[in-house]
């Protein structure tokens, strides 16, 4: 049985996961060790670990309430690690996935549990060096985050449009605004948490599945959206690791408004309908961005990405207001308005420059040195 | 029309570059395999069997006609090896460059002092212990690419390398300015060639580093295929272009390398993948450098060699142990930098000529030192520092340090 932990409703915490390059050509390099240790001499009380390649490192924030703490907090993370990569000329960025590195050339960081990732998924290990923002929102027991899992199920397109920033995969444009999505759903336990309704139920499945020996943990489930009952959270997990540091605090302000209806709604509408178009939906968000088409299987009807998002945006004003992030919701009315993506920017360096080294370059000098709220457009 | 037999058979130069490649491949294949040592180690081995001090099967005059080859792979490492070196870095990362120096410093002055206590006078000791300095690049860049090595060790180790090189040539003509003048030649001989030597090339590297960017830039990245052979060529040309000049082309390329890597824009050029194609000169290189060598210096100075090069070995992982932490390496980590920087730089045969003008009747014991100190190095280095990076977690498969 799977203990779901208390937390504060509506409180956040954001993980980035972020590219460790040399600079020298910008490809991803073995840093992470090196840079752990260089931080690691003295104390700094933030949360910085390995991912499971070497040229990853994952950062992770506290739990907030108010969004501008955790930009500040943001800020003070990377101010630390841009001062240990300039010790060791390392280069560190956002993006989804580096846009010219050779899956094969990653190594597998020595950690038990990568080592045993490595060994069941073979190749999809090293594959799955690519870059996720995760986001953690409090909820108060195990139904609510049953609840707000599925809830969140129908605005996953929209954190997909507004974060994509992986448009070259292996040396080339991919057509899509976010590739890194394909690498997770090679894995086979991807796409979504089945159709339970309650927290029991959903212990139901889990236990299932342990008994069937396909799973251990929580972890093993590469879910866009789970449960996370020892943090006593919801975990979204689609978004790209944005490319300026104040573009994850947008995304958390997002779900955090998002939540925050469902919760004041006592939204509890669980069907399987909306899961007819889930996939088709994610795909047209993943292709197209701000241009996609979603379908909605309920009313039969089809609208565009950005008047979605447009229309989700004007509902939640009143959230907005009560979370006192009015500010993030009109930045985030502007990135639609106008279709800002990473994706556009980092396809508008590849044109001019014609170098895709150029192109990480420009990423990691504006995640390493750009001011909170310049973005990349 | 009279067919040739057998003995009038003369290798022409194309036929000796396709011996010394086909047996060089099956020699490093037989070290991989067989000894699971680097590449290198059976391509230098390769050299050394078919060379003219052994079976003569390339001869003395076969390996001057296939040196076009050689200079152009040494060409091509040094413009790489130039091009790890990040002067911006360094200007935030003073302790590596003070390591760096400190390090070429102490090797000089210990070796000077051995050298002149072995009784080989100031000029040859000061010469010697000038190139000793140098760690070998195109040894360093070819273990790292065999062995997939990546992170901080390598990265400081290569940057130790390009600086000990420069350090190297500067002290080389300097020590050579010193050797004209106290063999009472003109001040022209002991000044001026040494300036030109020196100054030249860094101009000459200059120029090259400055018209690579340009012309990058002006290609485009979209054009990757025409950056690539465009660089070759101007490789190329410097290489000749200080042979014609008289310079030093191993210094002219360092500094282009370095320069296009400082020079604003120089990002164009920042994926040249020409040591890819350089593989084949690599190898070449290596069976050649195994060729030049002389098993008889041995004979002669086999213990000062060794002293001189555990010598070496010694101050090299003292300093960069002590220095570890002040690099942001391990205590481990940094003795085996200091292991890793073992290769002693093989192009610093091709400065014996210089060297061998003003040196007089101290020239041959001079040639001697240095062959018999290549010999066992080349020997043995390429092992160590394959060991050192592996041994630090850096290798494709290596444990963690």
């Amino acid at each position: 049985m799977l203990e779901f932990s208390q937390s504060q409703p509506l409180t956040l915490g954001v993980e980035l996961e972020l590219m460790i390059l040399n600079r020298r050509d910008y490809n991803l390099t073995r840093g992470s060790d090196d840079l752990l240790l260089q931080i690691n001499r003295k104390p700094h009380g933030f949360d910085i670990k390995p991912e499971i390649t070497q040229g990853m490192i994952e950062i992770g924030t506290a739990v907030h309430s108010d969004v501008n703490a955790m930009l500040e907090e943001l800020l003070a993370i990377r101010k630390l690690l841009v001062d240990g990569a300039h010790k060791l000329n390392l280069g560190l960025a956002g993006g989804g996935a580096h846009p010219f590195q050779h899956w094969d050339d990653q190594r597998i960081y020595p950690k038990e549990r990568y080592q045993l990732v490595s060994e069941l998924y073979g190749y999809l290990a090293k594959q799955f060096t690519v870059y996720g923002q995760h986001i953690h929102i409090g909820c108060p027991d195990g139904d609510a985050a049953v609840r707000l899992t599925h809830y969140l199920a129908r605005y996953i397109p929209h954190f997909i449009a507004l974060s994509a920033s992986s448009p070259f995969y292996q040396g080339v444009d991919t057509s899509f605004q976010t590739s890194r999505l394909t690498s997770v759903n090679a894995f086979p336990l991807s796409g979504c948490m089945p159709l339970v309704d309650s927290w029991q139920a959903f212990n139901g499945y889990f236990e299932r599945m342990e008994s069937l020996r396909i799973v251990a943990s929580m972890k093993d489930f590469y879910w866009d959206i789970r449960p996370k009952p020892e943090y006593g959270t919801v975990e979204i997990r689609i978004c790209d690791t944005p490319l300026s540091i104040e573009t994850p605090v947008l995304l958390a302000a997002y779900a955090q408004m998002l939540a925050r209806r469902c919760f004041a709604e006592e939204w509890s509408d669980i069907s399987a309908e909306p899961y007819l178009t889930y996939s088709y939906n994610r795909f047209q968000a993943c292709r197209f961005g701000f241009d996609g088409v979603l379908v909605d299987a309920r009313s039969n009807q089809q609208q565009g990405l950005q008047e979605d998002l447009l229309e989700t945006l004007r509902a939640l004003e009143p959230h907005a207001e009560a979370l006192n992030s009015q500010s993030q919701l009109a930045a985030l009315r502007q990135r639609a308005l106008k279709c800002h993506s990473d994706s556009r920017w980092l396809r508008q360096i590849h044109e001019q420059s014609g170098s895709l080294n150029e192109v990480v370059r420009r990423q990691s000098e504006h995640w390493m040195y750009a001011p909170a709220g310049v973005g990349v457009n | 029309m009279t067919v040739p037999i057998w003995h009038e058979l003369m290798l022409n130069p194309l036929a000796a570059f396709g011996i010394l490649l086909a047996l060089g491949v099956i020699g490093g294949q037989i070290a991989v395999r067989v000894a699971r040592l680097p590449a290198i180690t059976g391509y230098i081995v390769t050299g050394l069997i078919i060379g003219p001090y052994s079976l003569n099967l390339l001869n003395q005059q076969l390996l001057n006609e296939a040196s076009i080859f050689v200079q152009l792979a040494l060409g091509i490492a040094l413009f790489e090896a130039g091009r790890r070196v990040d002067l911006r870095w360094l200007r935030v990362e003073k302790t590596l460059l003070a390591t760096a120096l400190l390090y070429c410093l102490l090797v000089f002055a210990a070796l000077y002092a051995l050298l002149n206590g072995s009784g080989f006078g100031a000029p040859a000791s000061l010469m010697l212990a000038a190139l000793g300095m140098a760690t070998s690049p195109i040894v360093v860049l070819e273990i790292v690419r065999e062995s997939r090595a990546d992170g901080q060790v390598s990265e400081r180790l290569l940057t130790a390398t390009a600086l000990s090189s420069v350090l190297a040539m500067i002290g080389f003509a300097l020590a050579l300015s010193y050797s004209h003048l106290s063999a009472n030649h003109t001040v022209e001989e002991g000044i001026l060639l040494p300036g030109w030597l020196i100054l030249g090339s860094v101009a000459l590297g200059l120029a090259a580093g400055l018209v690579t960017t340009l012309l990058n830039r002006w290609l485009g990245g979209h054009q990757r295929e025409a950056q690539r052979v465009l660089l070759f060529g101007l490789i190329a040309l410097v290489v000749g272009l200080a042979d014609m000049l008289a310079l030093l082309a191993l210094l002219a390329l360092l500094v282009a390398g370095m320069s296009t890597r400082t020079l604003r824009h120089g990002y164009t050029v920042s994926e040249p993948g020409i040591l890819s194609l350089n593989h084949v000169f690599t190898v070449a290189f290596f069976v050649a450098a195994g060729a030049y060598l002389s098993p008889q210096a041995l004979a002669s100075h086999w213990q000062l060699a060794l002293l001189c090069l555990l010598l070496r070995g010694g101050i090299g992982m003292l300093v960069w142990w002590l220095a570890a932490r002040a690099n942001g390496l391990s205590r481990k980590q940094g003795a085996l930098l200091g292991l890793a920087l073992s290769p002693l730089n093989s192009g610093s045969a091709l400065l014996l000529g210089l060297g061998m003008v003003s040196l007089g009747t101290a020239a041959t014991s001079f040639s001697a030192a240095l062959m018999a100190a290549l010999m066992i190095n080349e020997i043995a280095a390429p092992f160590l520092t394959r060991l050192a990076l592996r041994l630090a977690g850096e290798t494709a498969g290596a444990s963690h340090a």
